[in-house]
């Protein structure tokens, strides 16, 4: 068994300077020997502890709380075997503890856009997840109220966010932004999983499609599968592939969103967790933030090209793949 | 109105128990095939309304198509018939205010549309030119590009129409023209709503 200890991506309050060194696709995973291994756990419940340390305006056991309403929140997904289970109060570092699962607040002034990450030990011939750890950066301010408090992040909200890491779910690009005087700021997004948070005193505590689509392409089982479907395809440019567009499928008859990501030279890619039926796609590149905090950031991700939709509705069978689509993009 | 009555006498009179086979070109309309427009929760720093990525405006294009159908004469003005019909509409989704510029863009899927259906016809008159009207329904079966997705779903509609008597004979040939109104509880569309298609056709009858 080889274990590798990995850093996940944290949400952000804004656009750090450097990327975290990390392949986080919509699903995390490791390279092993040229083959891509996500990350899964294999046993459930998922036994964590809490750090027992109060930070100003949130104690250790509203933490807890907190942290157990995001664990229910990811687990009641339909068709997932999602489960957790609290263990206990620890004095143990949430970011560096190995053979146990602790979340907790930690003060990292020096992380000064950084709200919270997550770590993995992984085997890394398996993908399987042997334990993780969340921080939450008490360097912010933080709030368990049940509508927000304005000038606070919301602790469920940003828990969320990490336990989808913890589970084995990388960055979602579904968001767009805009460049301001501290970086870069949110607009809107539609995935739990979008890197950058919402400002402090908001609610973001429902996984969107996005979301679900993911954590079910992870643990979904087969009554998934055969509800949903995938779409396949290319993404090129002047007829060569192009490495790390973000997809999108949209559904409009349900307004579902899900995204997806160029992850080979050649511009293949699947979404899946699809609900069956036609669906609009639009391939757009990924400059709404670091594209490192999206894939691995020694990849040569191509980000010249305009965003385009594909001129013909794809359909999705129920249970199984679209025929292959090409998607044309010109430069810009 | 002397014209008249000399088509009138030229008509053949169908009896009771005879058959009538047919067949027709159609012309099936359009519907507005409903839809979302592409959105995103807004960070309520930013706004209170939903982001919108891009909008849709999607319809179901009016398209051409043929019909067969088998009928039998029930009494000299009674026809009750069953009919098939096929046609290949497009579905067309407008893609519009792509929030970072992407081209507007026509995103479209090929349906294939089948129809069964009976119908009974009151025909008035005696003369060669006869109007009838017409109701029934049917069932109709929609197939998306690949046979990947299948919308099925029951039909009802009226109508009505004007044959001529093209020949004189017991087997007479006929000229058919109909019009109808559709009603189909589900179809091809983004939303679940209740469609009303108007339809055209015509075509050739053949009464033996």
């Amino acid at each position: 068994m080889k274990r590798s200890l990995l850093t996940a991506a944290a949400v952000l309050v804004g656009l750090s300077a450097g990327g975290p060194a990390l392949d986080a696709y919509l699903k995390l995973g490791t390279d092993e020997g040229g083959r891509l291994v996500n990350l899964r756990w294999n046993t459930f419940p998922v036994r964590y502890f809490i750090v027992n340390r109060d930070v100003p305006g949130v104690t250790a056991p509203q933490l807890q709380q907190a942290v157990d309403r995001a664990f229910a929140t990811w687990a009641a997904v339909p068709n997932v075997p999602l489960s957790s289970q609290f263990v206990g109060f620890t004095s143990a570092d949430p970011a560096g503890s190995v053979n146990a699962n602790v979340i907790g607040f930690q003060a990292r002034p020096e992380l000064d856009r950084v709200l919270g990450a997550t770590t993995f030990t992984v085997d890394t011939a398996t993908g399987e997840i042997l334990d993780s750890n969340i921080f939450l950066n008490s360097t912010f301010a933080w709030s368990v109220a049940a509508g927000g408090e304005a000038g606070r992040h919301d602790v469920e909200s940003i828990a969320l966010h990490e336990i989808g890491h913890l589970h084995g779910l990388g960055h979602s690009a579904l968001g767009e932004t805009e460049l301001n005087a501290g970086g870069r700021r949110v607009i809107g997004a539609e995935a739990i999983m979008f890197p950058i948070a919402f400002s402090a005193g908001s609610l973001n505590r429902a996984p969107r499609a996005d979301d679900i689509a993911g954590i079910s392409d992870i643990y979904g089982n087969d009554r998934f599968r055969a509800a949903t479907g995938s779409i396949a395809g290319r993404v090129t440019k002047n007829g060569a592939g192009i490495l790390g567009a973000h997809i999108v499928a949209f559904n409009p008859a349900s307004g579902k969103l899900v995204g997806g990501f160029t992850l080979s030279q050649d511009g293949t890619f699947v979404i899946a967790g699809l609900e069956p039926g036609p669906q609009i796609l639009r391939a757009e590149p990924l400059d709404d933030g670091d594209a490192g905090s999206f894939l691995d950031a020694s990849l040569n991700i191509d980000l010249d090209f305009r965003p385009a939709f594909y001129d013909r509705l794809v359909t999705v069978p129920r249970g199984g793949t679209s025929r292959s689509i090409e998607l044309k993009v010109q430069p810009k | 109105m002397a014209i008249w009555l000399l088509l009138a006498q030229a008509g053949s009179v169908a009896r009771a128990g005879r058959f009538e086979i047919s067949g027709a070109a159609i012309w099936t309309g359009g519907y507005d095939a409903g839809g979302q427009p592409a959105l995103e929760t807004r960070n309520p720093s930013t706004g209170s309304s939903p982001l919108t990525l891009f909008t849709v405006d999607s319809r179901l294009v009016a398209a051409p198509g043929v019909e067969a159908r088998l009928g039998l004469y029930l009494s000299r003005r009674l026809l009750v018939e069953g009919s098939l019909q096929f046609s290949r509409p497009v579905l067309r989704s407008h893609l519009a205010a792509d929030f970072e510029s992407a081209a507007d863009t026509d995103a479209e899927a090929t349906i294939a549309s089948y129809t069964i259906a009976g119908s009974a016809l009151y025909h008035f008159g005696r003369g060669r030119l006869r109007p009838f009207v017409k109701a029934g329904g049917g069932y109709v079966r929609e197939l998306l590009e690949d046979n990947a997705a299948v919308v099925t779903g029951a039909e009802v509609h009226t109508g009505g129409g004007l044959r001529c008597a093209l020949t004189k004979s017991a087997h007479p040939l006929w000229l058919r023209v109909d019009g109808a109104v559709s009603v189909r509880e589900k179809a091809v569309a983004f939303d679940r709503k209740q469609k009303i298609v108007p339809q055209l056709a015509g075509g050739l009858s053949w009464r033996f």
